[in-house]
Order: structure tokens, then sequence, then C-alpha cells
């Protein structure tokens, strides 16, 4: 089978195997806390960034899970060290994030008995730690903890070494994080991995999506919908804009300049004009990259004053801590960049000003 | 990963060629990615449909930044930065907020047309799609031989 056309259906069978196993061994809760868990928590706690606990190696959770069941949510919902209160997600209800630590849980004991008995009856492990996951979840259920408040305790993890790596590199695309490891410990049967596939030629990085899909096909409409019908594909619409290399894959920028797009500035009236203040403002960057050089003139040409000033950037030059750790978690300039504005994954338009002494490695020979 | 997967199966005849190779796939999935593609800034918001036995909401960013800049909806008529963070729902929306500032049959198409914006798989979780925490690599799965 070849990589790519595997890849394809990886996600297929994938969503198959969860979808047998949600049916078989737990229905409902388990479905839920490993849904809610892939979104908001498999960032930090698959690979274990920032020091969170990885998902599944018994040897972390153990002694975590010996303080009680309730002790892991109040945790979860109200932050500890590098753990931010709710995974940093607030929309998250009390019973999502509940549900995500049964998952954990239900996970860190699945791999305990499977390393301790190296043969387990294929379906055992799923049933019994769904029995515990929801007794466990009975009692605390209706209280939140006092420490709950989401915003004092939802600080930035203080290592951006550990996110910078992996960072995904500028052409991948469009695809979602996995829990790749999740579905390991979920699957009953287990199929040998044959040669071929262990050495897969791309293991981590994501297979490029179809871009810019019509609503049908996107996964997130419904086809069964007559709307959904009706809604205009995104490349009817683009293809008379100037494009880029990620994102919606438009250069917003260059399309607003050059008036092929004219969104208005004022609900009703078209005529009304952006108020637009060129200045910018350069950050240094410690170590190689180049500085950022922040403008004024293309945010404001899009946004309000009061849209970053002062709720995200105190209107101060040097006045605020930016990190990419921070970016890439969804703080300060990643509350847009990575969200609708251009992605992180495009370095150089931060990135813009090469530094004095130039510290570009040069190549070694 | 997007739930929706969940309810992939009972939407797709296809899945049964993957039955056919689950075998044999099910030990290799380096990912649960959907073959999902949304469009970059698409907003699922679902605090309350899936309860209410509607569709969830999506809302294209793509399609209402060509007609309008962001500061419309995040400054004047006060959308928070944040997907489901605005407690949104119907009688707000016929009251003319939120949505129903422009999808009021007057400069956009009224809320009579429920299924344009209740158009999502149901079960999707509200989330901002194809963001940063989306592209990150997470480890690929380590699966003994049986
Ligand atoms: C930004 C990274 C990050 C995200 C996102 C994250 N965690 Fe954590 N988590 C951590 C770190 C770091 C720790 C270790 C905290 C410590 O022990 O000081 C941790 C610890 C935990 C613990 C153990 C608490 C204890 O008392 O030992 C639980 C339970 C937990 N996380 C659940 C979750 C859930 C549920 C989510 C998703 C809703 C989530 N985490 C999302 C970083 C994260
Ligand atoms: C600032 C005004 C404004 C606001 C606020 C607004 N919309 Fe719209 N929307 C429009 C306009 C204008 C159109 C195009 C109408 C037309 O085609 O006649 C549109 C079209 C749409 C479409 C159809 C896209 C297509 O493919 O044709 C959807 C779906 C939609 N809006 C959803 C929403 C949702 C959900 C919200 C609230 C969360 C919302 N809109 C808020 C102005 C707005
Ligand atoms: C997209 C977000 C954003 C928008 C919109 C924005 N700013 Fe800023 N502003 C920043 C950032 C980032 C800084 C730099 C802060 C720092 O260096 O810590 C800044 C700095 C400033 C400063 C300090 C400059 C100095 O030299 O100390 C002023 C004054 C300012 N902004 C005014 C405005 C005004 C007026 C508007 C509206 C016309 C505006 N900003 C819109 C992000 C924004
Ligand atoms: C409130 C949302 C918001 C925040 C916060 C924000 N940006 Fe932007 N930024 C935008 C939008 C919208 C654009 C227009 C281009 C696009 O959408 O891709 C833009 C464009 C830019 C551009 C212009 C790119 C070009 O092609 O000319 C640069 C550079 C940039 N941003 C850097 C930053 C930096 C650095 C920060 C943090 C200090 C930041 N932005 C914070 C929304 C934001
Ligand atoms: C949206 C704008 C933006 C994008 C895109 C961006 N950066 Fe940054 N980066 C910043 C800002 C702002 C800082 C903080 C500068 C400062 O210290 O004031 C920063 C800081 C850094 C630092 C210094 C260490 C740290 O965390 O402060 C490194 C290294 C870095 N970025 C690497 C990258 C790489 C690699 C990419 C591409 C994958 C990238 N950045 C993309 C805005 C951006
Ligand atoms: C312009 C977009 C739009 C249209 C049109 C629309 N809705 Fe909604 N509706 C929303 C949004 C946004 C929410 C909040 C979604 C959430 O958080 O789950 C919502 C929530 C709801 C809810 C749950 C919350 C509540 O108010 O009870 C129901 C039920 C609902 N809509 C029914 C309808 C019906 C029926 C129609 C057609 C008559 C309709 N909607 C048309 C955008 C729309
Ligand atoms: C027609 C109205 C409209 C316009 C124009 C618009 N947005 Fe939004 N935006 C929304 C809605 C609706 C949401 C979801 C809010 C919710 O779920 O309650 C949202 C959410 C967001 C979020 C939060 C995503 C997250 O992290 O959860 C960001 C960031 C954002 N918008 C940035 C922008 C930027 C940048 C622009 C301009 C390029 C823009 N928006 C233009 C309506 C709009």
């Amino acid at each position: 089978m070849t990589p790519l056309r595997g890849s394809s259906l990886h996600g297929r069978t994938a969503a198959l195997a969860l979808a047998l196993v949600a049916a078989f061994a737990a229905p409902g809760a388990r479905a839920q806390g490993k849904a809610v868990y892939d979104q908001a928590c498999g960032v930090c706690h698959n690979a274990g960034i920032v020091g969170a606990p990885k998902l599944g190696d018994a040897k972390a959770w153990e002694p975590r899970i010996k303080q009680g069941v309730p002790a892991l949510y109040a945790v979860a919902l109200g932050g500890k060290g590098g753990m931010p209160a709710r995974g940093g997600n607030l929309n998250l209800s009390d019973t999502q994030v509940k549900s995500a630590v049964d998952y954990i849980v239900s996970q860190a004991k699945v791999r305990a008995t499977t390393a301790v008995a190296s043969a387990p009856p294929a379906a055992a492990p799923a049933p019994a730690t769904r029995t515990a996951a929801a007794v466990a979840s009975t009692p605390a259920a209706q209280s939140p903890p006092a420490s709950a408040l989401p915003t004092s305790a939802a600080q930035p993890p203080a290592a951006p070494a550990a996110t910078a790596p992996t960072d995904p590199p500028a052409s991948s695309v469009a695809k979602f994080a996995p829990g790749p490891t999740t579905v390991a410990a979920a699957v009953p049967v287990r199929a040998p991995v044959s040669g071929a596939q262990a050495n897969a030629f791309n293991r981590l990085l994501r297979p490029p999506a179809q871009r810019n899909l019509p609503p049908a096909e996107d996964g997130i409409h419904d086809p069964a919908n007559d709307g959904t019908q009706l809604l205009q594909p995104p490349l009817e619409a683009f293809g008379a804009l100037p494009r880029s290399n990620a994102g919606n894959r438009v250069d917003w920028v260059k399309a607003l300049a050059e008036t092929r797009i004219q969104p208005r500035v004022d609900r009703v009236d078209p005529k009304a004009e952006a108020v637009v203040m060129d200045l910018n403002i350069v950050r240094e960057v410690k170590g190689s990259m180049p500085d950022v050089v922040y403008p004024h003139k293309q945010h404001t040409e899009w946004l309000d004053c009061s849209n970053c000033h002062p709720a995200i950037f105190v209107p101060q030059k040097g006045a605020n801590q930016i990190s990419m750790a921070g970016i890439l978690l969804g703080e300060k300039c990643g509350v847009c960049h990575g969200k609708v504005a251009f992605p992180v994954s495009e370095c150089r338009l931060c990135h813009s000003k090469p530094k004095p002494t130039a510290a570009t490695a040069a190549p070694a020979r | 990963m997007n739930p929706a997967d969940r309810y992939v199966p009972r939407r797709r005849p296809r899945t049964r060629l993957a039955v056919a190779l689950f075998a044999i796939v099910a030990a290799v999935l380096s990912a649960l990615a959907p073959d999902a593609g949304a469009e970059y800034g698409d907003v699922v918001i679902n605090n309350y449909s899936d309860g209410a036995g509607m569709r969830p909401v999506v809302f294209p960013h793509w399609f209402h930044r060509v007609r309008y800049r962001c500061k419309v909806c995040h400054a004047d008529l006060g959308f928070q930065f944040k997907a489901g963070g605005n407690q949104i729902n119907m009688v707000k929306i016929i009251d003319g907020q939120f949505c129903g500032g422009c999808h009021n049959g007057d400069i956009a198409w009224s809320v009579e047309n429920c299924n344009l914006c209740h158009s999502g798989k149901p079960g999707t979780l509200t989330q901002v799609h194809e963001s940063t925490t989306s592209q990150i690599a997470s480890p690929p799965a380590r699966v003994t031989a049986k």
C-alpha cells in the first residue's frame, strides 16, 4: 500500500475503529472523553510537552491517580503549573473536562494492565476501565472546585523550547492533530506491524489535505443537509484573489490592497472608510531568528484599536511579554494568527527584519 | 481530531472498503485524522445546538471577510475572539444581536434559513478549524505485535 493512498484510508478506518470500540466497549461517555481529549488535551499530553504526563504512561499517571480522581478533576478544571485550567479551552464544560480526565485515567489503566499481564484477553481492559471511570465520575460530577476560576490559573507554560520543535513544516497543511496513541490502546485486537508500514516515508507529517474543499466534502458540514448544497465553495470565491501558501491560501493583505475585495468597514454603510494607522513596532528576538516587525497598518485596515488594546496588548512598545510558545497556544499574536489570520507556519511574514549582525548560520564546510 | 469522526461510519458506504483493510491498517494508524479538510478559520458553534436537536452552526470566516472587516463583528457587534464564547442563541439573533445584526432579511438573508447556518455534522465540537493546535504533530502509534 502506498503511503498516500493508505493515508486517506487510515482516517476512515480509524474512525471506524473508534466507532467499533465505542459500540462494543464504551458508548457515549468514552467517545466524548476521547473527542474532548483529542481536541483540547492531546497537544500537550500526547507528547509530554511542557512536562505534561503522557497519555497511557502508567508510571507517570499512577501516583497522580492515587490522589483520587476528584483531585484530578480539580487540577484539570482549575489548572496547576504548566497545566492550564480546562487545558486552556475555557469553552469546555465541567462534564467535558471530566470526561477527558476519565478517558486519560482509563488509558493509563489499560496500559498498566497490558504491561503487567502481557497478553490480556482482547476485549477485557476496555469494559473494566469503563466501569472504573463511570464510577469515579459520579460522586464529583456536580462540584466544580473552588479553584476553578479559569482565568486566574490559565498561565502560559514557561518552556518555549519544548513547543518550538513541534512546529509543523511550512508545507504541512490542513489535517487534524490526531491522537494516535489512543487508537493503539483503544483497539482491542492488535494486528502485527509489517516492516513496510513501520517505515512509512512520512511517519509524522500528515498527508496534505485536499485544499479549499467544497462544504459538502470538508468534514464539518453535514452533506445530508439541504442547506449545505447552497453554500459557496471556497474556490469559487478565491479564484480571483491573490494566493498564498497557507491558511485559506489567499493573500488577504494583497487582496485588500489591490481592491480585489472591498470588505465593508461599517455594517450598513458601504462607503465608510477604515481608520488606518501606519506605525511599525520592531520586537528584537534573541537568537538567530530575524526580528519581528509588527505593522499597525495591515492590522488597522481590518481591525479596530479596541480589538487589541488593551485586552491583548498594552499600547506601549516593549510593554508586552510575547513568546512563540504563547503564540502557538493562541495567546498574543496567536489570538488571530493560527486561527483566522495567516497561520504561524509563515515565520518570515512576522520575522521580517534581518539582524544587523548577520546571524545567519554559514554552511558548515 | 475532529470529533465528527464518530459519525463517519453511518454516513458513507465507502467505509466498507475500509472494513476490508481494517486488520492491516488498524496497526499503522498514524493518525486518527479524518479526511476532513475544513476551510481555515471555519468556526463550529455548538454550545446548545446538539442539545436542542439542531445541527451545529458553521460560521465561515473566509466568506464573511470578503464582505466585512473584522472590526464590524468583533468591535461593533461585540463578538469576542473565542469560539463558543458569546453565548449566542436564537432570541438574541432575532433581536438583532450577533448574527442577527445582519441576518435580518435586510442586509443578508434572514433567520428562516435555518439550514444555512445549522449545517454542521451532529456532534461536532465547538472550535475554530485548522488552528495551530491541529497542526502540531503528535507521536505515531506504538503498537506491539500480537
Ligand atoms: C498546555 C499544555 C496542557 C494542556 C493543553 C493540557 N494539559 Fe493537563 N497537564 C499539563 C502539565 C504540564 C501537567 C503537569 C502539571 C503538574 O504536575 O505540575 C498536566 C497535568 C494534568 C493532570 C494531572 C493533574 C495532577 O494532579 O497530577 C490531569 C488530570 C490533566 N493534566 C488533564 C488534562 C485535561 C483533561 C486536559 C484537556 C482538557 C489537559 N490536561 C490539557 C499540561 C497540559
Ligand atoms: C456583519 C454582518 C454579518 C454578520 C454579523 C453575520 N453574517 Fe453571515 N452573512 C452576511 C452576508 C452579507 C452574507 C451574504 C448574504 C447573501 O448571500 O445574500 C452572509 C452569508 C452567510 C452564510 C452563507 C455563506 C454562503 O456560502 O453563501 C452563512 C452560513 C452565514 N452567513 C452564517 C452566519 C452566522 C452563523 C453568523 C453568526 C455567528 C453570521 N453569519 C453573522 C453578513 C453577516
Ligand atoms: C492587531 C492588534 C493591534 C491593533 C488592531 C492595534 N494595535 Fe497598537 N499595538 C499593537 C502591538 C502588538 C503593539 C506593540 C506592543 C509592544 O511592543 O509590547 C502596539 C503598540 C501601540 C502603541 C505604542 C507605540 C509605542 O511606540 O510605544 C500605540 C500608541 C498604539 N499601539 C496605538 C494603536 C492605535 C491608535 C490603534 C488603532 C488605530 C492600534 N494601536 C491598533 C497591536 C495592535
Ligand atoms: C486581532 C487579531 C490579530 C492579532 C492579535 C495580530 N494580528 Fe497580525 N494580522 C491580522 C490580520 C487579520 C491580518 C491580515 C492578513 C491575514 O488575515 O492573513 C494580519 C496581518 C499581519 C501581518 C502582515 C502580513 C503581510 O502580508 O503584510 C503581519 C506582519 C502580522 N500580522 C504580524 C502580527 C504580529 C507580530 C502580531 C503580534 C504582535 C500580530 N500580527 C497580531 C490579525 C491579527
Ligand atoms: C504572527 C507573527 C509570528 C509568526 C508567524 C512567527 N513568529 Fe516567532 N515570534 C513572534 C513574536 C512577536 C516573538 C517575540 C519577540 C519578542 O521577544 O518580543 C517571536 C519570537 C520567536 C523566537 C524567540 C523565542 C521566543 O519564544 O520568544 C523564535 C525562536 C521564533 N519566534 C521562531 C519562530 C518560527 C520558527 C516561526 C515559524 C514557524 C515563527 N517564529 C513564526 C511572532 C511570530
Ligand atoms: C444566521 C445564522 C442562524 C440561523 C439562520 C438560524 N440559527 Fe439557530 N443558532 C445560530 C447560532 C449561532 C446558535 C448558537 C449555537 C450554539 O451555541 O449551539 C443557534 C442556536 C439555535 C438553537 C439552540 C439555542 C436556542 O436558542 O434555543 C436552536 C434551537 C436554533 N438555533 C434553532 C434555529 C431554527 C429553528 C432556525 C430557523 C428558523 C435557526 N436556528 C436559524 C444561528 C442561526
Ligand atoms: C461576520 C462577522 C465576523 C467577521 C467579519 C469576522 N469574524 Fe471572527 N468570529 C466571528 C464569529 C461568529 C466567531 C465565533 C464566535 C463564537 O463562537 O461565539 C468568530 C471568532 C473569531 C476568533 C476566535 C477563534 C478562537 O480562537 O476560538 C478569532 C481569532 C477571530 N474571529 C478573528 C477574526 C479576524 C482576524 C477577522 C478579520 C479578518 C474576523 N474574525 C472577522 C465573526 C466574525
